[in-house]
C-alpha cells in the first residue's frame, strides 16, 4: 500500500514538476508586442524637456513643434526664394537666377546623393522619367529631362538652372514642393546635377 | 408566299451575319485601340489628369459626353491656340479650370488623340483580384485558429473532468449496491498537509518554486526597459513594406534628417502629399480614396474634391515613438549614416542595395508595421563601437579632420577646442 502511494506521488512529482517548467517558460517568453515591456524608473527615461514630437499644453495649438518667429532665419541659411509659385515667377527665376555653387566633384557627388534619394524614385536614376515608381505604375506622366516640352513651354533639356530650382522650391503639376526635405543650397546641388545628366544625354 | 418568306429569311440571316461581324470588328478594334490609348494616357496626360478624380486638371471619365470629338481633337493637340483664337467652347473650359493653361502635345495627331479617346470611354481594364483582400483573410484564419486551438484545449479538459467524475459515481454506485462499505474519501485539506510533511516532496516542491521563480527573474531582469520587438498601434496603418519594399522609396525621402542631423525625423504630413495628392488607391478600394490615405486629408482639413486646405480643420498627427532613448544618451544618426557608412556596412555585412539604416532598424522593407528591431541598451552599442573597424577611412573628412589636428599637436602649433568639432550646437545643447 505505502509503496504504491510512494508511485502515485512521484507521478505527480513529476507532472508538477513539469507544469511548473512550462509555465515559467510560457511566461518568460510570452510577451505583448504593443508594450514596452517591464519597466524600471521609466521617469528616467521620459524626457525632462519636450521632444518636438510631443504635445504641449503651453502652445495654444497644443504643439511642441512651433513654427519659428516670422522673419527669421537659422544661422548659415541662405534664402532664395523670392519669386513667387506662379508662372511668372517661373519664368522670371529662370532667367535671373544662377546657380551660386561652383561645379565640383563634391557638389556633383552631394548632388547625386541627393537626385537619387529624393528625384529617382519617379524620374528614375538617368532623368529619364522611368523610376520605379513610373514602371510599377504607381505615377505615370513623368517628364524625361532631355525629350518632350515643358507643360510651361519651352524644351525640357533647354530648362535653366532656375527653372529647375523654382520647380524643387514649389513644385508642378503631380510633383509636390520639396522645399521642407532639401535645403536651399541642397537645391542647388541637385539643380548641378539634374544639368550635369541632361547633358550626357 | 414560299419564296418571300425565304427571300426574308435570307436577307434576315445575312443581316444578322453582318451586324454580329460588325459588332465583333468594332470591338476588336476599340480593344486595340484602347491598348495604344492607355499608354498614351499614362505617359502624356497622367501628370495633370486622371480617369475619376479631379487633379490639376478636370477628371476625364465621360469627357466624350461633354465635348464633341471635333473640339477634342483641336483642344488636346494645341489648346491654348484655341483659346486665343476666341473658341468660345475652349475660353469656357479654359476659365472653368481656373486658367491652368494645358501642355501642348503637337506630337498627338488625330489617330493617337482617338485611341486615347477610347481608352477614357473604356476605362482602365479590371484586374482580376487585388492582394490586399487575400492577406487580411489569411491573418483572420491564423487569429481564429489560435483562438480555436485554444477553446478545444479547454472544451477537452472540461469533458475529461466531467467524465472523471461520472465514472467516479458509477463506481461508488456499483459498489454500494454489492454491499461493500467505502471509506469516505480523505478530505483535500488533509491530503495536502499529509504531502507537506512528505520531505522529498517539500524539496522538490521547493526545488520548482526556485526553478520558476529564477527563470521568471532572470528574464525579467534582462528585459525591464529593453524595447525589442516593441510595436505600438499607430494613428495610420502606414507599412513600410509597402513604401521602403515593394515601391523602394529611399528611408531619407522621408527620414530627411538622418543624413544631416541628430534626429532622423518623423516626416511631417507635407511629405505624404508630395505623392498622396495623386496616389489615393482607389483600385483597391472600390473607386473610393483609402481610408488610411483619408487620415491624412482629415489631419491636414484637405479636401480632395476641391483640392484646397483648409488650416482651421488640420491637426496634428499623434504617431506613437517606437524607438525611444533616454535624453541622459547621446545619439546622432548623421554621425553613424554619414560619417560611418561605410564601416557600418563593412561590420554588419550589408548589401550594397541595401540602406545603412537596416544595420540598426533591421529589414525595415519587410516590416508591415514598424517595430523595435535593435534592444538600443548600453551593451548594444558598446559591442558594435568596440567591434566595428573605422580604419581606411582616408576619403572621410572627418577622420581627416582628427590627423589635421593631430599634426598640430605633434608639431606644437596652436590648437582650439573649435578645431576639434567644439563649436558644434550639440556638444553643450543636446
Amino acid at each position: 500500500m505505502k509503496g504504491s502511494t510512494l508511485a502515485m506521488n512521484k507521478n505527480k512529482f513529476v507532472y508538477t514538476a513539469f507544469l511548473a517548467i512550462a509555465f515559467a517558460a510560457t511566461f518568460s517568453a510570452c510577451r505583448d508586442k504593443r508594450s514596452t515591456g517591464l519597466e524600471y524608473a521609466r521617469n528616467m527615461y521620459d524626457p525632462i524637456a519636450y521632444n518636438p514630437d510631443q504635445p504641449n499644453k503651453n502652445f495654444k495649438d497644443g504643439k511642441t513643434a512651433q513654427l519659428p518667429p516670422a522673419h527669421t532665419k537659422p544661422v548659415g541659411f541662405t534664402e532664395y526664394d523670392e519669386f513667387p509659385n506662379t508662372l511668372e515667377g517661373y519664368q522670371a527665376a529662370g532667367v535671373s537666377m544662377v546657380n551660386p555653387l561652383p561645379v565640383d566633384t563634391v557638389n556633383l557627388a552631394q548632388g547625386k546623393h541627393l537626385f537619387d534619394v529624393f528625384c529617382s524614385p519617379c524620374h528614375g536614376t538617368k532623368g529619364d522619367g522611368q523610376g520605379h515608381l513610373v514602371k510599377i505604375e504607381k505615377f505615370n506622366g513623368v517628364p524625361s529631362y532631355f525629350a518632350g516640352s515643358s507643360s510651361r513651354g519651352g524644351e525640357m533639356k533647354a530648362l535653366t538652372a532656375g527653372k529647375i530650382y523654382h520647380t524643387i522650391t514649389y513644385g508642378v503639376n503631380n510633383m509636390g514642393s520639396h522645399a521642407s526635405q532639401i535645403s536651399p543650397t541642397d537645391r542647388w546641388k541637385v539643380v548641378m546635377y539634374v544639368q550635369e545628366l541632361q547633358k550626357q544625354q | 408566299m414560299r419564296d418571300i418568306s425565304m427571300i426574308l429569311k435570307n436577307v434576315w440571316k445575312s443581316l444578322f451575319v453582318f451586324s454580329a461581324v460588325s459588332v465583333i470588328a468594332v470591338s476588336t478594334v476599340n480593344a486595340q485601340d484602347a491598348k495604344e490609348g492607355r499608354t498614351l494616357f499614362k505617359a502624356k496626360c497622367t501628370s495633370c489628369h486622371a480617369l475619376d478624380q479631379k487633379m490639376v486638371g478636370p477628371a476625364l471619365t465621360g469627357v466624350s459626353d461633354r465635348h464633341s470629338e471635333e473640339f477634342l481633337l483641336k483642344w488636346i493637340p494645341n489648346s491654348q491656340g484655341l483659346v486665343a483664337s476666341g473658341n468660345p467652347e475652349a475660353v469656357k473650359l479654359f476659365n472653368e479650370n481656373g486658367k491652368v493653361a494645358m501642355t501642348s502635345f503637337p506630337e498627338l495627331d488625330e489617330a493617337k488623340v482617338k485611341d486615347i479617346l477610347a481608352y477614357i470611354k473604356e476605362g482602365e481594364p479590371k484586374a482580376a483580384k487585388t492582394d490586399g483582400g487575400a492577406v487580411a483573410k489569411d491573418e483572420s484564419t491564423s487569429g481564429l485558429s489560435i483562438a480555436g486551438i485554444v477553446a478545444i484545449v479547454i472544451v477537452a479538459i472540461v469533458i475529461l473532468v466531467i467524465l472523471g467524475r461520472a465514472s467516479k459515481l458509477l463506481e461508488r454506485l456499483i459498489l454500494q449496491k454489492q454491499g461493500i462499505e467505502i471509506e469516505e474519501d480523505v478530505p483535500l485539506k488533509v491530503g495536502v498537509r499529509k504531502m507537506f510533511k512528505n520531505k522529498k516532496f517539500v524539496m522538490f516542491f521547493i526545488l520548482c518554486l526556485i526553478i520558476c521563480l529564477g527563470s521568471f527573474g532572470w528574464m525579467g531582469m534582462w528585459n525591464t526597459g529593453v524595447h525589442t520587438g516593441y510595436q505600438p498601434v499607430q494613428p495610420i496603418k502606414f507599412s513600410h513594406e509597402l513604401h521602403a519594399g515593394i515601391n523602394q522609396i529611399d528611408c531619407q525621402y522621408c527620414h530627411s534628417g538622418a543624413f544631416k542631423s541628430k534626429n532622423a525625423s518623423i516626416p511631417s504630413l507635407n511629405v505624404c502629399m508630395n505623392c498622396h495628392k495623386a496616389v489615393q488607391a482607389r483600385d483597391k478600394y472600390d473607386g473610393e480614396i483609402s481610408p488610411e490615405i483619408k487620415k491624412i486629408y482629415s489631419a491636414l482639413g484637405y479636401d480632395p474634391e476641391t483640392q484646397k486646405y483648409d488650416e482651421s480643420k488640420s491637426k496634428p498627427m499623434e504617431w506613437v515613438r517606437v524607438h525611444n532613448l533616454p535624453d541622459f544618451a547621446y545619439f546622432n544618426h548623421s554621425q553613424h549614416v554619414v560619417v560611418a557608412e561605410d564601416a557600418i556596412r563593412k561590420a554588419k555585412g550589408l548589401q550594397p542595395t541595401e540602406p545603412v539604416c537596416f544595420a540598426c532598424h533591421g529589414p525595415v522593407n519587410t516590416m508591415e508595421e514598424i517595430y523595435q528591431y535593435s534592444p538600443l541598451t548600453m551593451k548594444w552599442c558598446i559591442n558594435c563601437h568596440k567591434e566595428t573597424d573605422i580604419s581606411g577611412q582616408k576619403n572621410n573628412a572627418f577622420y581627416a579632420k582628427v590627423i589635421e589636428a593631430h599634426e598640430k599637436i605633434k608639431k606644437g602649433e596652436k590648437i582650439t577646442p573649435a578645431l576639434l568639432g567644439g563649436l558644434e550646437c550639440g556638444k553643450c545643447h543636446y
